[in-house]
């Protein structure tokens, strides 16, 4: 009888397992995120990428959160490989780097929530923040901007917010492509 | 009946007088042991500082979400967790420190998990009281390249006003900037509170 239950257990293990393997769920910001008009990349040039500071705007936002969000999307955009060097705002160095693109990511809105909250009612205390990201030659024009957004909604801290925003501009960038002559027209979307 | 309330010596002048004596005393020792302080706390300013914290992100050669100490010494910053080598900066190369405030769910997984298994959403009343507020301290600091870094460290509450003091004592800018972090900070804990 126990030998039976053990099999029953084992088959039905092995069935989710199967399902689970054939079926992969998709992640949450992998489904949300709307595909960019972006040309392909077809040029074997590689860029190299500075990350200005936060501009917070007309917002008044935690200076941690800034940090946070600059320091993450340095890290972030490391990750995807795409750049050659990934310079931080105001190196010296990127001075002399051929081609080069400026990251500027601009607050647009924030609302600090509360852990606390989220802890005590799930759906309320979310943290969210809404950037615009624009990445521009070094004389300033524009090749890609994006409204990207970050939010924590369940649980985590309030900074985790910061890491989700950083995780989809990175995302959002490797979408978008540039070629290495001339840059494409302007390339808008909203994730 | 007989009760005196005057002193029987009222008019002995030499009973006045060594009570002004000793008032003046007291009064130099006091003041003595006044600079005396002053002056150690002036000299408190070189004198190594450290301070339980944990580091978030940014400071370099250091992992994220780690506990170590945070401490001062001489002319350098460093963060040493537990038994590793410590990770260092220069202070004069740090531009900015802005305080910040924030309350904290405690107890990590663990605790998150334990509360989502009390039945009857008992969790949540308990989520009401597991909470601690901290300092958040933020740094500006540029390496040799000019390049600028960002480093978040977290610590009990009070410590983070004594590690601002003690950086600005050696010569770091407090950025007035810092005042509006401060007041978001002061927001987000009433929103925590309620």
């Amino acid at each position: 009888m126990q030998t039976n239950r053990q099999r029953l257990l084992i088959l039905s293990l092995a069935t989710v397992a199967a399902i689970a393997l054939a079926f992969p769920a998709p992640l949450p910001a992998q489904a949300g995120a709307v595909k960019s008009s972006g040309t392909s990349n077809g040029s074997g040039t590689k860029w190299s990428l500075q990350v200005d500071k936060v501009n917070p705007g007309d917002l008044e936002i935690a200076q941690s959160f800034q940090v946070a969000i600059y320091e993450n999307l340095l890290q972030e955009m490391d990750k995807t490989t795409q750049f050659q060097q990934v310079f931080r705002d105001g190196d010296r160095r990127a001075s002399d780097v051929p081609n080069l693109l400026v990251l500027k990511t601009t607050v647009e809105k924030y609302s600090p929530g509360s852990e606390t909250k989220r802890a005590v009612t799930t759906v309320s205390g979310a943290t969210k923040l809404t950037v615009r990201s624009q990445l521009c030659t070094r004389e300033g024009k524009l090749l890609v901007e994006h409204a990207v957004n970050g939010n924590v909604r369940f649980f985590g801290s309030n900074l985790r917010a910061t890491h989700n925003l950083a995780r989809n501009i990175a995302k959002e960038m490797k979408k978008s492509s540039w070629p290495a002559e001339q840059p494409p027209a302007l390339l808008t979307s909203q994730l | 009946m007989n009760f005196s309330v005057v002193p029987k010596d009222h008019g002995n002048p030499y009973r006045v007088t060594n009570h002004a004596l000793t008032m003046l005393v007291m009064l130099m020792f006091s003041s003595l042991a006044a600079v005396a302080q002053n002056a150690a706390q002036a000299g408190n300013a070189a004198a190594p500082f450290s301070v339980r914290a944990t580091h978030f992100l940014g400071f370099e050669g250091t992992k994220n979400n780690c506990n170590g100490t945070l401490s001062l010494q001489d002319d350098s910053l460093q963060f040493q967790q537990n038994g590793k080598p410590a990770a260092k900066i220069r202070i004069d190369s740090v531009r900015n420190i802005f305080l910040g405030g924030e309350s904290k769910q405690v107890g990590g997984l663990p605790m998150t998990l334990g509360k989502a298994a009390v039945p009857f959403g008992g969790g949540r009343a308990v989520s009401l009281f597991s909470h601690k507020k901290y300092d958040t301290v933020t740094l500006e600091y540029v390496d040799s390249d000019a390049g600028v870094h960002g480093a978040i460290f977290q610590m009990s509450k009070g410590q983070g006003e004594v590690l601002k003091t003690q950086l600005a004592a050696r010569g770091v800018g407090v950025s007035p900037a810092g005042e509006g972090p401060t007041k978001q900070s002061a927001a987000e804990a009433t929103n925590a509170n309620q």
